[in-house]
């Protein structure tokens, strides 16, 4: 029986003789009753030693156990993040359902509190503005949270922003488009987030075309569907990002094992049983994964301050909206320190700890390859079918299926890694003395090295994958925009219009604008077949401008104002012929009443052909082409003028002060064809962020090298003076020092490599993108792995040096 | 230049770490083909004489001379070099690459010397048959017993044909049977090559292999009455 675990009985014993011992003669101290903890309160007692024994490890414990720390620490801050995702979201849309309502499906007749309420969204250099238009029915109007009255007319309400953003000094285009007298700040409960450029300005004009009545603000809506190609990045940077961590979480636990062991035989020379070591061990493991958790809980509230300055697929939230649940949070906390102790216990399964030193009692095992290859294998199996269908659509079961693919490949390659560097370095014979001693080091044991380098491969081979995919994506956006370029005017304007006038008005302005190069303009209307109570499909399109305007889109026989045209385009199957009936005002809903508004279709109207016939960008499709004088626009439920603007791109204001001209002819119109490309910047951000983060993480496993090799080090602080005393040279040792990093390093970089490389195939192909590598990326990572060989090498050489004094040889 | 008729010379060497003296005013002298036993009590400064003879340190004063080389002046590399072609050496624990084969292990300092590895085990496999462990030669250090693992540090202390052999304690972690042994095949194999042995041991029975015995006290080497 361990002292440790000494029966109570003996000292009972002692203490029971003292009164008969002799006054003159000394005895012995009695021992103290010692009671044997078993169940909880054993464990509790054995891993508060062990995290006694942590705490008082002298500098390099502390070193050790600051190490561990940091990387679980990081660990946390990630997964914390990673928890805080829903609450985020929810916060952000809560946010943007509270303050919205474009319109409700039953209008209220104006009252006292009614208001009319429109969108005047616009851009300016690049950056998107949400402005809504109030003008209040009565005294009592709604209010959107984060304002306490509306503004009046000509006056509004600002996000602190946009406050920010007109002030500064090159917003003088800005300042000319809102020109509202500004009446206050919105309060945070009112924004989606701290960056957000919004506001509400009031308006004395605003009239029912152009805005929506509604009575309340709040409005039930499910937010857009991510993007595919979005849905991936977000699920890849999270597989990518947390895998890597989960690694270098088991790692970083495992610092200073081998010096605990050697601690811990101590222990066993004194009466501790081989449980109790393990336990003490873990309570080691345990003091770092606390300091971890604490530090973690530091860092992510402290980093979350910067939420506010990161815009990521245009969500910007306040600090205080990334919280993870509490659910979330408490598990965190739980098993994070469960996962430091089941894993010390689990690296300890192989040894054990002696009394007179530590047994690996566990011959090198063979690693077996086939189960190795069956996690990639099984993760390919459900990415391939993926990639192979004609497009990803974003479903839970896909979403799944492609984390869990994602996760498989990744963790396969942690697992393929070690087999790897056996099957390699067991094949390495020769070469000179330190290629030899680095190699027959790795033959001997690969573990420690291989487990550090497993963090890499998976850091490096889920970034190529992201970094591929990111590549794509922006190729992909960068090409939809130069087609979009090409087919489309430079800039398309809509807005509701009530007579061919002001369209007039406005193809005006545009023209007058600087820069300006061509202007076309019409205005557009639907119409239906009259007597059908639900059309369906059956719409038709009209165009109503001057003869000049509808000469640019279809070539007119002839032309007089009062003159119509049918089209012949036909591609719906409708049949809109001369003389037929229609109805202006066509019922688009079934719970949408519309009262008919018939007009006959003149007979004998000329046919003119469309220039430009088809859908989609730079197409037309329109039924029927119209003057000003042959219908009356006000017989329309929402015509609208569709304006497409071409102009010089030399000077970047040329767009701004387009935006302000149309602005100026009338707020609520707004552009349909995006100008700025905002997903270049968006995904460049994305890169540099990830790439940093693999910077981040790579040299963070750079350090957990560095000390299992200076551990390593240490322990042959004998044998590396007597190789000095031999005439060793110090670079002998040195480039083994190299070697013995370089190798698992570059094994595993190759490995990142190719599985790097074929997710991120795999995942271009379920965006239909071509499979493109972004070399400088692969090599920039590539060249991230030999910083950390150097540095490991770098940082291991002078405790190398130091080791080898000859003081090491000394016995006494 | 050491005096005619000896290989290797240490007059008045100081040596203290910190403020304890290790050496005070210690000479030594060897001869080709001479084995030398070095004695004394713990602490007395006995491996300290060894390691500033065999160049691993630098005295604070005194001289060591080896044929035409003042130990004491020479940098650290060409010591080292020194180390690599002149001198063999024998730990007490061996001090075998625990990841290298034992014929590797034997083979190091040739290779270290610039010596093909071929070669290099070829010439390790004869000193390791005349030590009588050919035998081990592709095990690890870790799976051969203690006897046989001191036999493998001598033969690879031998293997570079050393002019001097320095040996610390060298049946220190040995039973009787196998330190016997073990000294017999080093004082046989340096006797057949001409090469000194300077040997510190505290066991009079391992001196008795020597031609002469030293005992050092208090950091100064005193030659023991009634040895040649």
């Amino acid at each position: 029986m361990s002292l440790l675990r000494s029966p109570a009985g003996r000292a009972g014993r002692r203490s029971g003789d003292r009164g008969h011992t002799p006054p003159a003669r000394r005895d012995p101290p009695a021992p103290l009753p010692a009671t044997a903890r078993t169940g909880p309160v054993g464990w509790a007692h054995d891993l508060l030693l062990g995290m006694r024994f942590a705490a008082g490890g002298g500098r390099e414990g502390w070193i050790r156990t600051a190490l561990t720390a940091v990387g679980v620490a990081l660990g946390v801050a990630v997964l914390l993040l990673g928890t805080s995702v829903p609450t985020l979201m929810d916060s952000w849309h809560g946010r943007e359902k509270a303050r919205e309502n474009l319109g409700q499906l039953h209008p209220p007749a104006p009252a006292d509190d009614t208001i009319l309420y429109a969108s005047t969204n616009t851009v300016f250099h690049g950056e998107q503005i949400r402005g809504r238009l109030i003008r209040p029915d009565g005294a009592h109007p709604p209010v959107p949270p984060g304002i306490d009255r509306l503004p009046g007319p000509g006056r509004m309400m600002v996000s602190p922003a946009l406050k920010e953003l007109l002030d500064a000094p090159g917003s003088a285009l800005l300042r000319a488009r809102l020109d509202y007298e500004v009446a206050g700040v919105i309060r945070a409960e009112g924004l989606r987030g701290p960056a957000e450029l919004t506001y509400y300005a009031g308006s004395a004009t605003l009239n029912s075309p152009r805005a929506y009545r509604i009575d309340h603000f709040g409005k039930e809506y499910e937010p857009r569907p991510m993007q595919a190609p979005t849905v991936l990045l977000v699920v890849m940077t999270c597989v990518a990002l947390l895998m890597p961590v989960m690694v270098f979480l088991g790692t970083s636990v495992r610092y200073g094992n081998e010096r605990r062991e050697r601690r811990l035989a101590a222990l066993r020379l004194v009466g501790a049983d081989v449980p109790t070591t393990r336990r003490i061990a873990s309570g080691e493991a345990l003091f770092g994964s606390l300091l971890g958790l604490a530090g973690g809980a530091g860092l992510f509230l402290g980093g979350r301050q910067f939420a506010s300055v990161v815009t990521l697929w245009d969500v910007n939230v306040f600090p205080a909206d990334i919280a993870p649940s509490p659910l979330a949070a408490a598990l965190i906390a739980v098993l994070v320190p469960a996962v430091s102790v089941v894993v010390t216990l689990f690296a300890q399964r192989g040894i054990t700890v002696e009394p007179l030193g530590v047994v690996r009692h566990r011959p090198p095992v063979r690693r077996r390859l086939w189960w190795r290859v069956l996690l990639p294998l099984v993760g390919a199996l459900l990415l391939v079918p993926m990639s192979a269908e004609q497009a990803w659509t974003d479903t839970p079961l896909n979403t799944l299926r492609l984390t869990a693919g994602s996760v498989l490949l990744l963790f396969g390659v942690t697992a393929l890694l070690p087999w790897l560097v056996d099957a390699v370095v067991g094949r390495l014979r020769g070469g000179p003395v330190p290629w030899q001693l680095a190699t027959r080091r790795l033959q001997l044991n690969s573990g420690s090295a291989t487990r550090a380098v497993s963090g890499i491969t998976v850091a490096l081979a889920g970034a190529i994958a992201i970094q591929m995919l990111l590549t794509g994506m922006k190729t992909g956006y960068a090409d939809a925009y130069a087609q979009s370029a090409r087919e489309r005017p430079d800039a398309g304007i809509m807005g509701s219009v009530d007579s061919w006038q002001q369209a007039e008005r406005a193809l005006t302005a545009l023209r007058a604008t600087p820069g300006v190069t061509d202007v076309r303009g019409t205005v557009d209307a639907s119409f239906g077949e009259l007597g059908h109570a639900r059309p369906d499909d059956r719409f038709g399109s009209l165009a109503i401008g001057s003869c000049a305007e509808l000469r640019k889109l279809a070539a007119l026989p002839s032309c007089r104002d009062g003159d119509v045209f049918r089209t012949g385009f036909d591609a719906k199957g409708k049949n809109f012929t001369p003389g037929m009936a229609i109805d202006l005002n066509p019922q688009f809903m079934a719970d949408l009443p519309a009262s008919p508004r018939p007009w006959k279709i003149p007979p004998d109207i000329p046919t003119a052909r469309l220039l430009s016939p088809g859908f989609g960008p730079g197409n037309h499709s329109y039924d029927l082409l119209a003057t000003p004088s042959a219908i009356d626009l006000a017989r329309f439920d929402h015509p609208f003028m569709d304006l497409e603007v071409n102009y010089d791109h030399a000077d970047p204001d040329t767009v701004e002060r387009i935006r302000n001209s149309a602005a100026r002819v009338d707020p609520t119109m707004y552009e349909h064809s995006e100008v700025d490309n905002p997903h270049d910047a968006q995904i460049s951000g994305v890169r540099d962020g990830l790439f940093f983060g693999s910077v981040v993480v790579l040299l963070l496993i750079g350090a957990g090298l560095v000390i299992s090799t200076v551990e390593q080090l240490h322990e042959r602080r004998r044998l590396l003076s007597a190789l000095d005393a031999i005439g060793t040279r110090r670079a002998t040792l040195g480039w083994s020092v190299l070697w013995q990093t370089a190798i698992p390093v570059a094994l595993g970089l190759g490995l990142a490599l190719g599985c790097g490389l074929a997710l991120g195939s795999l995942l271009l192909a379920m965006i239909d993108s071509a499979v493109m590598v972004d070399w400088a990326v692969v090599v920039g990572m590539t060249g991230v792995g030999g910083v950390v060989i150097l540095f490991v090498t770098a940082l291991s050489l002078p405790p190398l040096w130091r080791m080898m004094r000859p003081e090491g040889l000394r016995t006494e | 230049m050491t005096p005619p008729g000896s290989l290797l010379e240490a007059r008045t060497l100081h040596k203290s770490y910190g403020p304890t003296p290790a050496l005070d005013g210690a000479d030594f002298t060897i001869h080709p083909g001479e084995v030398v036993a070095v004695m004394g009590p713990s602490g007395s400064g006995k491996s300290t004489l060894l390691h500033c003879l065999a160049g691993i340190i630098r005295p604070d004063s005194g001289t060591v001379r080896y044929g035409e080389h003042n130990l004491t002046t020479m940098n650290d590399a060409r010591r080292s070099a020194l180390r690599r072609s002149d001198f063999g050496f024998v730990f007490q624990f061996g001090q075998l690459v625990p990841e290298l084969t034992c014929v590797e292990n034997v083979a190091l300092p040739l290779r270290l010397a610039g010596a093909k590895r071929a070669a290099a085990e070829a010439r390790s496999l004869e000193w390791m048959e005349r030590l009588e462990v050919a035998e081990i030669g592709a095990k690890r250090p870790g799976e051969v017993s203690g006897g046989q693992g001191q036999r493998i540090a001598v033969a690879r202390a031998l293997a570079g044909a050393p002019r001097v052999i320095f040996a610390d304690e060298p049946t220190g972690a040995l039973d009787s049977l196998n330190g016997e042994r073990v000294m017999a095949l080093l004082t046989e194999a340096a006797r057949d090559t001409n090469a000194a042995v300077v040997l510190v041991t505290h066991e009079a029975r391992v001196a008795a292999y020597s031609d002469r015995e030293i005992v050092v006290r208090d950091g100064v080497a005193r030659e023991m009455a009634g040895t040649v």
